[in-house]
């Protein structure tokens, strides 16, 4: 037996509307199957690409589209695409990334489980663009549904000649196999991504060599996030220019949000890039607001890693730009909402926790400094805090910053950071008293 | 200490370069190469841990950081490439502060258990802590502790080896230990296990830590992690001194250092003399704790004497004039030259040579030879078998090869330092190797094709690979000649079916030492001990011929001991080649009338009463020969036996007067490698007790025979030198040879094939004196396949009897993935049993039967 | 031998589909607790065996992997996560009314073998908090009504389907 996640969306609206193309189905329990998701328009997109386009026109026009990155680093996907080494007689690959592990992230799990041959379709595509001929998703262990859905997915796909031998008869050969991790978040950075499906311990490997060079089995690799791949056939079916019309002239398109917290409604949101975050969280139409209608007291907006906004900061217009001049990141889209009963000192012992947990224990700033950081922030936490040692965990942070192999020390260290530089009153009032300023109140709901 | 990696050793002059400035300098690199390398060959020390010269780069310590100009973070200077303009310092504030930073982790967890600690005055970590002035006084909070364990000793260690001992608290992730038995050795006996900050090293599941190159562990863990048993918790490193010396088992002469105490008169540990043209820093588990031979208590302390059929003490007055008197009797007796000698080519130059003049020039004979376990040698020389031996080699060329292509070599066991040679050739650069072997060897594992042939089909073996070549025009008709009917079978088919190997993998060969530029070709052991070894030269000088590989190929036989190739090029063979013999007769005035007789030949003749005085130095014959019963009854045919040795063995037992030989370490003396290197040994240890070295004893013994050898050991060297000097490489033949097919008979009674040699962490008799070696493996066993086990019933550890048509012994078994289903293998090393008993002399193949015994 | 046939089969398939036998590793090592329940050193030698790997090579990539449990668990694991987003919707007092009501620690199995407790990392169901897993099933939008609702329907089928 296994459960459809039953996550609120906001299908309804995107159906009605024209610029939502990714959440325009997911609502539909029959999208999963292929004569659906072709009745829908599905793997058009595909046979345009093999029958109408060179690779570098799909190259263009996803760079055109200004498509980026929705795992979380927001790099362009056309111009990752166009670090394949021209002319290389190597095998190239494709994966897309659907480890979804990331501390309030839950946006592709509903791509996977809901619009499956989506996701194909923008891998196809994708393997196209960098002439690869056997493509790869990586789906976190724990998604035993999403992962059977994907295969049965893939089998029809296979059946009915959108992957194999020749397909459409344009002498273009793909396969595809689901790989399922074993419960590693670093194994969502791509190099760890490439060592796991090597058969290794999920290791984040030194840059360079870039896995666009240098990748799985030492050839070149492409890792794009689900979302982004899923974006793809509406890029190719409508063109790189209507795809600019969406968002803002820099954070083009339209994003998942996944919603949770102190809200009354989470759910993942489909919203165009430049939504603004407060409405995102009040709005009738997505999360109605904090629970209990209590105050808000912060909001982490792309996911765990990114640094805190205040309430005073939340007016803000969710594109990666704006974010980055607030001080955060649009990350992968994870807006975890806190209200006023929570200790920032405790919010912070869960994620540190986290890191700690999955820091793969190559390098040594990482896999030392997590760990130190984790008794600091439990021993403040549970009142035994010294003098010094809100300056001695800034230190580690700093310590940790831009000095490790990939970019989870980074991630630690970053939300850290923010709370104190935002709270530090609370941290400090954590020392001096040893207890919190603001009591967590955090129960479970007694149901019916 | 000036490191360089495999990145950089070859610079090839078009490399462009780069220019960059290294604090402040300017410096010029090939392009290419990483900052810490550039910084080392311009005298900058930029400090490591995870970083080490051999092996591949982790990036992982954080500890090499520098600071790039316009570069928004530190880079890690190990992995990081110099680039043209590049503004770098390796010792700003940042980069300082960063470095400190990382001690500082380092230390977290680190117990500080500095002076308890083997690795203390020679630990890279108490190094850099100090020189960054970092303590663990920030980190407040108990050390995170890895769970006790059942093996644990004092200080948390783990044994977790015959001789290494983890201690994993200790342990600061750097992956060396893995990095090197993973990639260097090939070995899959350690393991990184769990992650984050419980991430540990360990002893793989079910497993000992015992691969043939484990003892490399405890030098490459730059903190006290991986420590071994021989040396721990013995002596402080400070309280040693050291001495340069060589490895006296194996033919490549690895460099080592000896760590003494000169008051105690005790060499505590080996460890590499890093030679990268030698031994590439590492050694063999059997050359690092080999040394433990000199120090066995078990040493023979006085010469013994037999009086009325019993060995007893003497002076060395008695015993050498006992030897004067016998020789002298001996020969007066007969009338003519019946005496003979062997000495081992484990022995330094001087004794070598000592012997050989006192043999030929006071003894007046030619029956001299150094090898022990050779049988049915030829009685002449220049065969095809010395023309190869006798062909350039060397060590590096084996990485610059593109070509690999080894015949019956169980590499790991004869020739450890080329099987690393080989894997790093594999590691670092392309290559293709074929290793063809009549049992798979775990040598094999970087092949790229392993070809397993019918025991005792070596020369027809390499006849399919001409004739396949020929058949496929892989080389220019005109190469082929008459070579079709110098050779039988005549097509490539028959060859190959006779081998029972498969065409498509001899294609494969010819294919790849047709196309090759720079090809790496020898034999080894399997070849070197068969009684066809001359066919099997033939038929490779007639592969070296007709694939035209003069200028492309180093083709070799390779020798197996410390000294082999001393001996050869100083003449201890009976028919030395022709250079080296005109050198002698010129130097010593004539040469002797007599036959030329080798030790199988000797041996023959002391049967018929035709040699009654026999001197042996450094060998156990009885032990090692191949055919116990025919060695025992020609030793104990002799009316004069004189043995020295380190240790009382089967050999001396049947000995007039033994003499206690002093060990290599016990005296200077100098070798030469297989590759012809002339390399030294340095005296470690006094001898307390009244052992000689074998130079000596042979200028003792012409005294007796008032022949003095030489003026004094000066003019004894320089005569050595001269006769170094002599060019003795052989011409390859200028025609085809003939090597024609010989059927082998089976005796179906007896349908296993033995094969005997060296067990992975022994060589010859002697290191069964070394507790570290019998650590790893300390009696006899017969190595079977799985498949065959199950056939005959058999678990691993069971007793079984290895019978022959000649003998029988009772030993248990291994099971083991690197056997043929019909071929068992027994190693040589241990006395206990006597395994030379179920070989006969005149064998080309072995055969042997087992079954379980039931108790 | 413990992997039955099938596992044989379905993990040398695996292997087949990829350009290298060792990246069914994880596969395998899938293959093997789904049809165990947990990993230890003999699975190990069997896949490697599978494979023609090295034993330490999937010793170590399953040591790296934390949703394999190394030790025998009770028929149903219960994987609470207690990260973020379900920490701030009462997962700590998800954990406590579980341990109450089964009358276990986190970490520990029911004296009947039919439950194990364990905390967990984020499980990616963050909007439909708090959640936890049981053996291979998410059960999301938990309250304390809903936990014993499963607990209840699960002891049932244990019941039914025979002995442990």
């Amino acid at each position: 037996m296994s459960f459809y996640s039953p996550v609120r969306t906001n299908a309804q609206e995107a159906a009605k509307s024209d610029s939502l193309p990714l959440f325009r189905f997911v609502e539909d329990p029959e999208q999963t199957k292929i004569d659906t998701y072709e009745a829908h328009g599905g793997y058009q997109a595909w046979r345009k690409t093999l029958t109408e386009m060179t690779p570098e026109q799909v190259v263009g026009e996803v760079k055109n589209a200004g498509l980026r990155g929705r795992g979380g680093a927001g790099f362009p996907a056309g111009v990752k695409w166009g670090f394949v080494p021209k002319g290389s007689t190597k095998p190239k690959y494709l994966i897309c990334n659907a480890d979804e592990s990331e501390p309030g992230t839950c946006k592709d799990r509903v791509l996977l489980e809901r619009d499956p041959h989506a996701v194909i379709e923008g891998m196809a595509i994708a393997s196209y663009a960098i002439d690869c001929h056997l493509m790869f998703i990586y789906i976190r262990g724990e998604f035993g549904y999403a992962a059977d859905v994907m295969r049965a997915a893939m089998a029809e796909a296979y059946k009915k000649g959108q992957l194999g031998k020749n397909i459409h008869g344009g002498g273009y050969d793909l396969d595809m196999i689901v790989h399922t991790g074993g419960g590693a978040y670093v194994c969502g950075e791509e190099t760890a991504q490439t060592n796991s499906i090597e058969g290794r311990r999920g290791n984040a490997r030194m840059k360079p060599p870039f896995p666009a060079v240098a990748g799985l089995y030492g050839c070149p690799t492409i890792v794009n996030n689900v979302e982004t791949l899923a974006s793809v056939p509406h890029i190719i079916n409508r063109g790189g220019d209507w795809y600019k019309t969406l968002g803002t002239e820099k954070s083009t398109g339209s994003k998942i949000f996944s919603l949770s917290g102190h809200v009354r409604q989470p759910g993942n949101y489909e919203l165009l890039l430049g939504h603004n975050l407060k409405d995102l969280i009040y709005s009738p139409k997505y999360g109605g607001g904090i629970i209990g209608d209590k105050k808000l007291k912060g909001v982490i907006p792309g996911g765990s890693s990114t640094p805190f906004l205040k309430p005073d900061q939340i007016d803000v217009s969710l594109d990666y730009e704006s974010l980055a001049s607030a001080g955060t990141m649009l990350g992968s889209g994870a807006v975890i909402v806190f209200h006023e009963e929570t200790c920032i000192v405790w919010i912070i012992t869960k994620l540190i926790r986290f890191y700690r947990h999955e820091s793969c224990g190559k390098c040594t700033p990482c896999r030392e400094g997590t760990a130190w950081l984790e008794l600091l922030i439990n021993r403040i936490e549970q009142g035994g805090g010294k003098p010094g040692d809100i300056e001695k965990i800034e230190s580690i942070c700093d310590n940790i910053m831009g000095r490790t192999v990939c970019p989870l020390g980074d991630a630690a260290v970053m939300p850290i950071k923010s709370a104190i530089a935002q709270w530090r009153d609370e941290w400090q009032y954590h020392i001096d008293h040893g207890k919190c300023l603001v009591e967590t109140k955090c129960e479970l709901a007694p149901g019916n | 200490m000036a490191e360089k990696t495999d990145k950089n050793t070859v610079v090839v002059e078009k490399t462009p370069t780069v220019t960059f400035t290294l604090d402040g300098r300017e410096v010029t690199v090939p392009k290419g190469t990483t900052i810490l390398l550039a910084a080392q060959s311009v005298g900058i020390d930029i400090p490591t841990l995870c970083w080490h010269p051999k092996l591949t780069i982790a990036g992982s310590c954080r500890m090499c950081y520098v600071e790039i100009e316009k570069w928004p973070k530190l880079a890690i200077s190990c992995a990081t490439e110099a680039m043209d303009g590049m503004v770098v310092y390796t010792d700003s504030d940042l980069v300082r502060k960063g470095r400190a930073a990382v001690i500082q982790f380092t230390l977290m967890n680190h117990p500080l258990d500095c002076p308890t600690c083997d690795k203390g005055g020679e630990c890279t970590l108490q190094d850099l802590a100090f020189a960054y002035g970092v303590d663990n006084s920030e980190f407040d909070f108990g050390k995170h502790r890895f769970g006790a364990t059942e093996n644990d000793t004092t200080f948390d260690d783990v044994v977790v080896g015959p001789e290494i001992v983890l201690n994993r608290n200790r342990c600061i992730r750097c992956y060396r230990c893995i990095r090197a038995n993973k990639e260097a050795f090939g070995e899959f006996d350690l393991g990184v296990f769990e992650r984050g900050n419980h991430t540990e090293i360990n002893v793989a599941p079910g497993r000992r830590l015992d691969n043939p190159f484990s003892g490399n562990l405890t030098e490459v863990c730059p903190v006290g992690a991986l420590t071994h048993l021989d040396w721990r918790y013995k002596i402080r490193v400070w309280l040693t001194d050291t001495t340069s010396s060589i490895c006296p088992f194996y033919s490549s002469g690895s460099n080592i250092l000896l760590y003494t105490n000169q008051q105690q008169n005790k060499i505590y540990r080996a460890t590499s003399r890093v030679n990268d043209d030698i031994d590439d820093g590492w050694l063999s588990d059997t050359t690092r704790f080999g040394y433990q031979v000199a120090m066995s208590p078990d040493r023979l302390k006085m010469p013994l004497i037999k009086k009325d059929g019993k060995q007893v003490e003497a002076t060395w007055e008695e015993a050498l004039k006992l030897i004067g008197k016998r020789l002298t009797e001996i020969t007066e007796k007969k009338g003519r030259v019946c005496i003979g000698g062997l000495v081992a080519s484990s022995q330094d130059n001087a004794t070598l040579f000592s012997f050989s003049k006192l043999l030929r020039k006071v003894v007046g004979s030619n029956n001299i030879d150094f090898r022990t376990d050779y049988r049915m040698l030829p009685q002449t020389s220049g065969g095809a078998y010395d023309v190869l031996c006798s062909q350039p080699f060397s060590i590096v060329g084996i990485n610059q090869s593109d070509v690999i292509v080894t015949l019956g070599s169980d590499l790991v066991k004869e020739h450890p330092n080329e099987y690393l040679r080989i894997r790093k050739a594999v590691n670092f650069g392309a290559v293709s190797v074929y290793a063809m072997n009549p049992y798979r060897t775990k040598s094999s594992d970087v092949a790229k094709k392993e070809l397993v042939y019918q025991a005792g089909t070596e020369e027809i073996l390499i006849n399919s690979i001409c004739l396949v070549a020929i058949e496929d025009g892989l080389i220019d008709s005109s190469l082929a000649g008459n070579l079709a009917e110098c050779i039988s079978p005549s097509t490539a088919a028959e060859s190959a079916e006779l081998c029972e190997v498969n065409l498509e993998d001899i294609r494969a060969i010819a294919r790849a030492l047709a196309d090759g530029r720079q090809i790496t070709f020898f034999a080894g052991e399997i070849v070197g001990r068969s009684i066809n070894r001359e066919a099997i030269a033939a038929a490779l000088c007639n592969l070296h011929r007709l694939f035209g590989l003069s200028g492309r190929c180093q083709m070799n036989i390779l020798p197996r001991h410390a000294n082999s190739c001393g001996a050869v090029q100083l003449g201890l063979l009976p028919a030395p080649v022709l250079a080296t013999k005109d050198m002698l007769s010129k130097l010593w005035g004539g040469w002797p009338e007599s036959e030329p007789q080798t030790t199988d030949r000797m041996m023959a003749n002391m049967k018929k009463d035709e040699i009654d005085g026999y001197m042996i130095v450094g060998a156990n014959p009885i032990m090692l020969y191949p055919d116990r019963e025919f060695a025992t009854d020609a030793l104990e045919g002799l009316d004069f036996l004189m043995v020295a040795d380190l240790f009382e063995t089967e050999t001396t037992a049947l000995a007039d007067v033994v003499l206690p030989l002093a060990s290599w370490a016990e005296y200077s003396g100098e070798y030469v490698n297989l590759e012809g290197r002339v390399q030294k040994t340095h005296q470690a240890l006094k001898t307390d007790y009244d052992a000689r070295p074998g130079y000596e004893i042979a200028a003792l013994i012409a005294q007796q025979l008032e022949q003095p050898l030489f003026e004094n050991d000066q003019t004894r060297d320089e005569t050595i030198t001269k006769v170094l000097a002599v060019d003795s490489t052989l011409p390859w033949p200028d025609e085809f040879l003939e090597v024609k097919h010989v059927a082998d008979e089976v005796d179906e009674e007896y349908p296993l094939v033995l094969f005997v040699g060296d067990d992975s962490h022994h060589s010859g008799y002697l290191t069964e004196k070394s507790n570290s070696l019998t650590n790893f493996q300390a009696e006899p066993y017969v190595e079977i396949s799985p498949t065959l086990a199950k056939r005959l019933g058999i678990d691993d550890g069971d007793s079984v009897r290895v019978e022959s048509p000649v003998g029988k012994i009772v030993v248990p078994v291994r099971i083991s993935h690197h056997i043929n289903n019909d071929v068992v293998f027994v190693p040589m090393n241990f006395s206990g049993k006597q395994v030379n008993s179920l070989i006969m002399r005149k064998s080309r193949v072995d055969r042997v039967r087992i079954s379980k015994v039931v108790d | 031998m413990i992997l039955t046939p099938e596992s044989v089969t379905r993990i040398k398939d695996a292997a087949a589909l990829y350009p290298q036998a060792k990246s069914a590793i994880l596969p395998a090592i899938t293959i093997a607790y789904r049809q165990v329940g947990h990993l230890n050193p003999d699975l190990y030698g069997e896949i490697a065996g599978i494979l023609d790997i090295p034993a330490v090579e999937v010793a170590e990539a399953a040591s790296f992997y934390t949703m394999f449990p190394k030790e025998p668990v009770g028929k149903y694991l219960i994987q609470v996560c207690h990260n973020i987003s379900c920490a701030l919707l009462g997962a700590e007092g998800l954990l406590s009314y579980l341990q109450d009501k089964l009358d276990i620690e986190v970490g520990e199995t029911t004296s009947d073998n039919l439950f194990t407790l364990v905390r967990v990392e984020c499980l990616g169901s963050c909007a439909t908090a708090p959640m936890m897993q049981i053996n291979h099933d998410y059960y999301e939008n938990l309250s304390r009504a809903e936990v014993d609702r499963i607990i209840e329907k699960l002891t049932a089928e244990a019941q039914s389907g025979g002995t442990l």
